[in-house]
């Protein structure tokens, strides 16, 4: 088709659409929702995609957790130990902090429990955390003010706590200075050196970390860890780093094999791998709902198109009559089909987006507009305008000018 | 002009074979102006579109303007059309949603025509056939006569061969028919080549030549002088 041919065409579509605004409009209307559906869907999506993986990232990055306790599984939310038998010493974390920087960052024994909180006349419930000074580092998790407690309150067992951002908030008058004051765990005296940020979920703003020593000796009476976060230097070699540490634990712990072991560990590669499979699951199936509706709309273009050839039979009758080739009236039809596909994809790429937007902005919701969505939608709305204006095109294109010229 | 040699044309309705066109042998030269007539179903509807290349002949040989154009393809003969021939029907057949101008542009936009030169050539030609001033009124708000010499300018848009008129005066009252025909005898005298079907005699013996079709063969060719005897 030549360049002249395809601007008598567009011409001859926009005018066509323009006579009958109101039928151009619904017809185009079936592709602009299903275009905006697939936009907002895929952005709603992605966008809870992205939300799971920064609430994991913010765990800590590169992280393997070595549990107590024979359940397996890969939880890396902080379960309530207190009712798991602790099983990992003082040998196992030696033998972690032996391991080489290119293998292990950094390494913290965490034991916890359930602890009442109270400062002067107030009190709150809260979970009492044993852990060492590498704590922060490995779970990405820092003091906003005052200070982590130091070596000398862990080598000399000193009642020192770190209070978590709610705690401060129960405990304490607004803007008051913690630093210093005597607060009281489950009735032991205990200094605050410092509060935590603010990470917004309850499990880590409600909690208070003391020296690992002062915990054993105040709380569990145990010389065990409940588990031992485990900052790992390498993504890539995360699950070999795993096996070797399952393998040198049941060494320790003089176990045969897994089966028997005594301890487990969760991979946070592990965890967000199956969390990546369900967001992806879940906004393919999104896609697809909207896809079935674009596909809907191209099915409302064909019906539209039909009835506009057997409404305009005279017209093509005459236009041929007048020296219009079958392929003239061919891309007459298909221009107009494409104009009002597109149209449509063009307004609801602009729907669709603004829609995405605005539920986040006004509803809450976690969305993120994937360039590649509104690629997809417009090439499909494109799609749709050949293939379902294609046959009523080609229909137009085959009919017999007498025939069409007596049409009534 | 037209040199049509032993054509017919059959169609298959059921299992009957209908001979629209019989074994017909017909010449008209440039310049002439000739009345097919005939009663309704004589085959003359049939020979108009066999003439105009909307339909072709089942057997024969059909040679226009020098060119040989039976069992030629559609768009071969979508072509001829654009070049070689101009219609005029009974019912003008103008597109209502487009201006007089508009509709006598439609057959130079399928000539390939500039929009530009479109538009200078349309407004000549409806200044001939004497609508200057009502070049961008639609069909529905011109007159039955105006509608036809709209349809004429439209069919002489292109500068074509021969001009091809079904019962162009049936739609019209008597005052706005004679002008049609008088509009076609100036076309004739300027050498335009007019054909024209009806079955009106008063109307046919406004041509030169008379030539009565009837199941589907020439029943009578003769000069128009002959034929008012």
């Amino acid at each position: 088709m030549t360049t002249f041919k395809f601007t008598e065409s567009v011409k001859m579509s926009v005018r066509s659409i323009a006579s009958n605004k109101g039928r151009s409009f619904l017809t185009a209307l079936g592709v602009m929702i299903g275009v905006a559906a697939v936009i907002t869907l895929v952005a709603l999506g992605n966008g809870t995609q992205k939300s799971v993986e920064q609430s994991l990232e913010s765990l800590g990055s590169n992280l393997l957790i070595l549990y107590s306790g024979e359940t397996k599984g890969t939880s890396l939310v902080r379960r309530n130990t207190s009712n798991i038998k602790p099983s990992l010493t003082e040998e196992d974390l030696e033998f972690l902090n032996s391991l080489s920087p290119a293998l292990i960052t950094v390494s913290a024994p965490e034991s916890s429990d359930s602890g009442q909180i109270k400062f002067g006349n107030k009190n709150t419930v809260g979970t009492v955390i044993g852990t060492n000074l590498n704590y922060p580092e490995v779970r990405n998790f820092y003091p906003i003010y005052g200070s982590f407690f130091s070596e000398n309150d862990l080598a000399a067992r000193k009642p020192a706590a770190v209070i978590g951002a709610r705690i401060y908030k129960d405990l304490f008058e607004d803007g008051m200075d913690p630093v210093g004051q005597k607060i009281r765990i489950n009735g032991v005296g205990f200094t605050v050196t410092g509060i935590m940020e603010e990470k917004g979920s309850s499990s880590s703003d409600t909690s208070i970390f003391i020296p690992m020593s002062t915990f054993q000796k105040y709380i569990s009476g145990s010389d065990m860890y409940a588990l031992i976060n485990i900052q790992a230097s390498d993504p890539d070699t995360m699950r070999e780093l795993q096996t070797h540490i399952e393998n040198e634990i049941l060494r320790l712990h003089k176990l045969p094999n897994m089966d028997a072991a005594d301890f487990y560990i969760a991979n946070q590669l592990d965890l967000l791998n199956t969390l990546q499979g369900v967001t992806s699951t879940f906004t393919l199936l999104l896609g697809s709902i909207a896809a079935i509706s674009l596909l809907v709309g191209g099915i409302g273009i064909m019906n539209i198109m039909l009835v506009a050839v057997t409404e305009r039979t005279r017209e093509i009758g005459i236009r041929m009559a007048l020296g219009a080739k079958s392929s003239d009236i061919l891309s007459q039809f298909l221009t107009e089909a494409i104009i009002l596909s597109v149209g449509g994809g063009l307004i609801g790429i602009f729907l669709g987006i603004t829609t995405a937007i605005g539920a986040n902005r006004f509803g809450g919701m976690a969305s993120s507009i994937s360039i590649n969505s509104v690629f997809l939608a417009f090439g499909f709305s494109v799609v749709t305008g050949l293939f379902f204006g294609g046959y009523p095109a080609y229909q137009a294109s085959k009919l017999d000018p007498i025939e069409a010229l007596r049409y009534e | 002009m037209i040199k049509i040699k032993n054509i017919s044309r059959h169609y298959q309705m059921g299992p009957n074979t209908v001979k629209a066109i019989d074994d017909l042998t017909l010449n008209i030269a440039e310049g002439e102006f000739v009345s097919i007539v005939g009663p309704s179903g004589s085959g003359k509807s049939t020979l108009m579109n066999i003439i105009g290349c909307l339909d072709s002949p089942s057997s024969g040989k059909y040679t226009l303007a020098g060119e040989e154009v039976a069992g030629l393809s559609r768009n071969r003969l979508a072509g001829i059309r654009n070049k070689y021939i101009g219609f005029v029907f009974q019912s003008f057949n103008l597109l209502g949603r487009e201006s007089a101008v508009e509709n006598v542009e439609l057959p130079l936009i399928y000539a390939g025509i500039p929009p530009k030169e479109r538009r200078v050539r349309a407004m000549e030609i409806l200044k001939r056939v004497e609508l200057d001033g009502r070049e961008f009124h639609q069909p529905n708000e011109l007159s039955g006569g105006q509608r036809q010499r709209v349809a004429i300018a439209r069919a002489l848009a292109v500068n074509p061969k021969i001009l091809l008129a079904d019962e162009p005066t049936g739609a019209l009252d008597t005052k706005t028919g004679a002008q049609i025909m008088a509009l076609f005898r100036e076309l004739q005298s300027e050498g335009v080549t007019l054909i024209m079907v009806t079955h009106d005699p008063d109307v046919a013996s406004q041509a030169k030549r008379i030539v009565q079709v009837r199941d589907g063969k020439i029943l009578v060719d003769v000069p128009v002088e002959e034929w008012n005897r």
